[in-house]
Formats: C-alpha cells, sequence, structure tokens
C-alpha cells in the first residue's frame, strides 16, 4: 500500500482545549476513519469528542473533506489525498 | 459552622450556583457555568472541603462531569466521564443522577442509557457496575418520555436502591454488586399486565434515615381511567414502602392527582413528605393553580401548599430533579420550573417566594448548608 496521505484536521475552536489549543493538525491517513483512528492513538481527549463508546461519530457532528460532508460522500470510508481539508464541524442549524 | 444554605441549579443552559446567608433573605446568583450546555443532575458534596458537581450533558461533543473546589466559582471538567467499555455496544447518551458514596471521593453516577457507573477518586475516572448494567432486564428496559434514564440512586447501609424510567426499582442488598427488581404493588399503566416484575416508569424515590426501611415513591400515574387490557389502575403514582422496597402500597387518596416527578422527604421528620401532583396530559398543576402537596403522617392525608404561588394560568412543570428541601431547623423548599422561575418555600412550604424568574427551562435543584 502506498504511503498514506497527509491531510490537515481543522478543529472547531470549542475543542481545541482538547489537543494543546491547536487549531489544525496534520496527520497521514488513507480515509477518514484511518484517520479518526490516528485521533483515537494520539489526541484520545479530542477523540471523545469525535465519536462516541461505539466508535461512531457523534450524531450531531458533520465530518467534512474539503467542502463535502462525509455524508454525502463515503462516510468514515471516505478516501482521502495529500492536501485534503478534514473540518469537524457541530451541526449547528436553525434559527 | 455551616452558615451559607448553597443551591445547585441545573438547566437547559448550564448551571448556576446561589447561595445565601442562612435567614435566606437574598440569594446571590452565579453562572451559567458550562454555558448554553444542558445540565440534568447536580451534586452538593458536603463531605470535607465542599465540591460541587454538574453534569454537562453537550448533545455535540458528548458528557462531561464538571466540579467547582470553590463553591461555584468556577467549574472545571474532571478527567473524564463514565463511558461504556469498548465493545459493550452502547454509548451514553446522558447523565442523570450524581450521588455522594463512601469516604471522602467516591460517587455513583446514573445514566442513559440506564446504567450505574462508580467513582473512586472524585469522578475523574469511572467504572461501569455490572450487576445492574449488565442485568438480565437491562436491554429489556425501554425509554420514557424523558430517555431511557437512571435517575435515582440511594444509599443505605449496603443497601442500595436505583430508580429507573422505564425499568423500575432495583434493590442490592451487598454494596452494589447485584440487584433485583423489587416492584411489589408498583403499577405501570401502560402495558396490559398491571403490576409486572419490572418495566414500571418510576419517577423518583426517597428516604429519611430515621425511618428504616421506609421509602416513598412518585410513580408514573395518571390511569385511573384506563379502560384497555388490565383495566384501570387508580392511585399507581404515589407510593410507600416499610420494607426496604420489597413491596410497596398507595398513599396517593386525597391529592388532586397521582401523577408528579419529584418527591421529598422533610429532612427532620421522616412522617413529612412533599409530591407536586400534576395533570397527566399537560404536565402542570390541576386548574393551572401551582401548589405543592404535604403529608405530616406519612401519606395518609394531604395538605395543598400555595400562600404566594400563581393562583391560575401557570402551565409550568417541575421535573423530577427539580425540587429539594434545606437542612435548617425550619426547612424551606425550594423547587425550579421548566419556565425558569425558582421558587422558595418557607417554613417548610407555608410561605412561597420567587427568586429568580428568568432562569432557563430548569432541569435540576439542589440545596445544601455548607
Amino acid at each position: 500500500m502506498a504511503p498514506a496521505p497527509t491531510v490537515t484536521v481543522y478543529v472547531p475552536g470549542p475543542l481545541r482545549t482538547y489537543c494543546g489549543g491547536a487549531a489544525e493538525l496534520s496527520i497521514s491517513a488513507h480515509t477518514v476513519r484511518a484517520a479518526l483512528d490516528v485521533l483515537e492513538r494520539h489526541q484520545c481527549s479530542l477523540y471523545r469528542n469525535v465519536c462516541d463508546e461505539t466508535g461512531a461519530v457523534r450524531q450531531h457532528l458533520n465530518v467534512f473533506v474539503n467542502s463535502d460532508n462525509t455524508r454525502d460522500l463515503g462516510g468514515v470510508d471516505t478516501t482521502l489525498r495529500t492536501g485534503d481539508v478534514v473540518t469537524i464541524l457541530p451541526a449547528v442549524s436553525g434559527g | 459552622m455551616a452558615d451559607r444554605v448553597v443551591l445547585t441549579i441545573g438547566t437547559k443552559k448550564g448551571v448556576f450556583v446561589a447561595d445565601a446567608a442562612k435567614p435566606r433573605r437574598r440569594f446571590t446568583l452565579r453562572g451559567p457555568f458550562g454555558p448554553g450546555v444542558p445540565v440534568y443532575s447536580t451534586l452538593i458534596d458536603t463531605r470535607g472541603t465542599p465540591r460541587l458537581y454538574a453534569s454537562s450533558c453537550n448533545p455535540f461533543f458528548g458528557m462531561k462531569v464538571l466540579r467547582s473546589t470553590d463553591m461555584g466559582k468556577s467549574f472545571k471538567e474532571t478527567k473524564s466521564a463514565p463511558a461504556f467499555p469498548k465493545g459493550d455496544g452502547r454509548a451514553l447518551a446522558n447523565i442523570w443522577s450524581l450521588e455522594s458514596g463512601s469516604g471522602r471521593r467516591e460517587l455513583w453516577c446514573g445514566v442513559e442509557p440506564a446504567s450505574l457507573f462508580r467513582s473512586r477518586d472524585g469522578g475523574d475516572s469511572w467504572e461501569m457496575v455490572p450487576g445492574i448494567s449488565n442485568h438480565k432486564h437491562a436491554r429489556k428496559w425501554s425509554p420514557g418520555n424523558g430517555g431511557l434514564c437512571m435517575h435515582t440512586i440511594i444509599r443505605d447501609g449496603t443497601r442500595m436502591h436505583l430508580g429507573i424510567s422505564t425499568g423500575g426499582h432495583y434493590l442490592s442488598e451487598d454494596g452494589g454488586d447485584t440487584f433485583t427488581a423489587s416492584n411489589t404493588g408498583v403499577g405501570a399503566g401502560f402495558a396490559p399486565d398491571p403490576y409486572p416484575e419490572f418495566g414500571q416508569c418510576v419517577h423518583k424515590i426517597a428516604r429519611h434515615d430515621d425511618a428504616p426501611g421506609r421509602l416513598y415513591m412518585q410513580n408514573h400515574g395518571g390511569w385511573a381511567d384506563w379502560t384497555g387490557p388490565g383495566g384501570p389502575r387508580p392511585d399507581i403514582g404515589v407510593l410507600r414502602s416499610d420494607d426496604h422496597g420489597r413491596s410497596w402500597r398507595s398513599i396517593a387518596k386525597g391529592l388532586p392527582s397521582d401523577f408528579g416527578f419529584p418527591i421529598v422527604v422533610h429532612p427532620h421528620d421522616a412522617d413529612t413528605v412533599y409530591v407536586v401532583p400534576l395533570e397527566p396530559a399537560t404536565r402542570s398543576c390541576p386548574g393551572s393553580a401551582p401548589a405543592v402537596w404535604r403529608s405530616e403522617n406519612g401519606g395518609d392525608s394531604w395538605r395543598r401548599l400555595a400562600r404566594g404561588l400563581p393562583k391560575k394560568q401557570s402551565y409550568f412543570t417541575i421535573l423530577r430533579d427539580a425540587m429539594d428541601i434545606d437542612r435548617l431547623t425550619t426547612p424551606a423548599l425550594y423547587f425550579g420550573t421548566t419556565t425558569g422561575q425558582l421558587w422558595i418555600g418557607r417554613e417548610g412550604g407555608e410561605q412561597w417566594d420567587c427568586l429568580f424568574d428568568s432562569l432557563p427551562p430548569i432541569h435540576n435543584v439542589k440545596v445544601a448548608v455548607v
């Protein structure tokens, strides 16, 4: 398998306290699932805010790859390419 | 010497702390802490240096436990919150109860989906209690309107009582290692069998140290007119046990409704108990006129306490953990409403005054004298 592409994970403001204040994390992963696995290993406090005990992305969070919601792509199996930006955002909507 | 009355107020938008000198004339308010995040349970832990705890039930980022070591001037997250073991298959949806345990640092926590967790270090680490969390009934419990919650944890020596909605009352007599469904006489209105082994929608349970074996329960009543299978089941809503919860009997006679959420016992008189009867359909007080009802004889008769409360057009609900009573010589009751009012019932509920009238919807009120 080719080396995993390096992507940027954008961390929303409320979660930066769980990763030393970082707004962005650079990680290497072939898929969103693999990126979350990296977070679980190296940023476990941040990971617990993003995924529940079953490993599922929390119900009211959205994960984007660039500008596309992974829900509309391949979910956590969405493939990542070098330079992609993975953005975690709470699903805030409505008035 | 204890000289402050402290209230923790869990709301839809965080936890507030109010305190007053003992005459309780004027309370000052701080907060919200954990702003914007619902708080369903709080604990004023008076063992040693007082600590305040609050569950912070974040719909986006999951559950946290907040702790204050400066009497509610600030709160910080504990190092971890309860979480189901990997592979269990369940995910924490809410934290419904926090109670102190043995020694200085043991805590117990009831969660949704209904399970019990224990901390031995003041909330920094948690372990699931398998005797109830993996009970053979656990996967058969079903959620009530508020979710499948473990809302009541009462310790009594080596006994432990748990209230689960919708699961019923469970009793441990070995310090929490094993549990038995203990619901004889506890009715259910939403099942063909009026008295099932388990699955009742228990709303709250209370006890008093001076009355060993006695428990009071507010159950999901309001089924007197049911005409379906199993027939009507009047007066299943307010109950009493005198044998450590092995059997229960109705004490609802004399109340305008046997539906309600909180039930509170007087701190100095085990025969004095308070409930807030609600109409089942609107979950507001009968006639839209709020009132707390008090029995001074263990539930044999009841008296309405409403002086100072609105006389009409009030449709708020007082939720299961939104009423408490302090331990001063002449105690005061406190309740919070789903419309964000915090009321004090001075002289054991004889005279009511609104302390704060525009808080967020209130889930939880606890009081301690520290």
